[in-house]
């Protein structure tokens, strides 16, 4: 890859983030990133974002209650078979 | 020797919470060689959260949700014995709720003529809707602050997407799978996983975009 547009920093973003760039894509994906500060700015946010999505890993949604009226629930429904 | 063993180990682990230490596929034959209904029980403790996040995220409304996660772990309790353990039992439970969970979410819209109530709106202002609890370990009340705002907004966005889109963004980002895990519980490609994650996240990234530029110029 000689010379790298914009749309290829998009089209790479997720090898780029997996670390599945081959050397010379990655040297020439870097060196776009140094002169153009949109292409900086768009992985900037996108790996942003995948750090607000990775703080959602311990994140609940059932309550105290929901798990346990579930619970209660499943215990009368379930029997060995 | 063996007999013992084996009768002294069956008699620990139906004392206190001995089922805590056994992997899945150890509970799955507890229940069902020996009908134990603890070890099913455990299965449960230690997915609820999880599939309950899953199929909230898949359906957005709280109602059908519990709905759902009763008919899978029913489904589950029933359908345990055909678990051949060519997959993680944990990715043939996610294949289980996510078709669930679609296929619930298909059935209401056609009866609800395509309208289902959303019950995700985190703005603190609104105290009818639905909230969800993080599990936080800061003590700083700014800090705090701050992460739940970005987490707010983070699920707003997320929640705007087409539930394929929210679903993948669900078990790469949020839960962790890799793409070929992905891939069995979807039943896709890997090609097909990545690029389905690829427009969702541009999708994603695209709805953040004036948090971002907010977070930009702070």
């Amino acid at each position: 890859m000689s010379e790298l547009k914009c749309t290829d920093v998009v089209e790479n973003i997720m090898n780029y983030i997996d670390q599945e760039l081959d050397q010379t894509t990655l040297f020439t994906l870097e060196k776009h990133l140094e002169m153009c500060p949109e292409c900086k700015s768009f992985v900037d946010t996108y790996k942003r974002m995948l750090s607000l999505s990775g703080n959602l890993k311990n994140q609940i949604f059932v309550t105290t209650d929901i798990r346990k009226r579930l619970k209660n629930l499943l215990k009368t429904k379930i029997k060995p078979h | 020797m063996n007999i013992f063993k084996k009768l002294l180990q069956s008699v620990l682990i139906r004392c206190g919470n001995l089922y805590n230490f056994q992997n899945d596929e150890k509970l799955i034959n507890l229940y069902i060689q020996e009908k134990d209904e603890c070890a099913f029980d455990e299965l449960v403790n230690r997915y609820i959260d999880r599939i309950y996040s899953l199929c909230f995220r898949i359906t957005k409304n709280k109602e059908i949700t519990e709905d759902v996660v009763q008919e899978i772990f029913i489904t589950l309790s029933q359908k345990l014995h055909t678990f051949r353990a060519e997959s993680t039992f944990s990715t043939w439970l996610y294949r289980i709720s996510t078709n669930a969970a679609l296929m619930k979410l298909r059935k209401e819209k056609r009866h609800n003529n395509e309208v289902i109530s959303d019950d995700v709106n985190y703005s603190e202002n609104n105290n009818n809707n639905f909230t969800y609890i993080a599990k936080d370990s800061s003590k700083r009340p700014d800090v705090f602050l701050l992460r739940k705002e970005s987490e707010n907004e983070f699920n707003n966005a997320l929640n705007k997407l087409p539930e394929t889109y929210r679903l993948v963004i669900h078990l790469k980002d949020i839960d962790g799978f890799s793409y070929s895990q992905i891939a069995n519980i979807l039943e896709i490609t890997t090609q097909a996983v990545k690029s389905r994650i690829h427009r969702a996240r541009l999708e994603l990234r695209n709805e953040l975009s004036d948090y971002f530029h907010e977070w930009s110029e702070n």
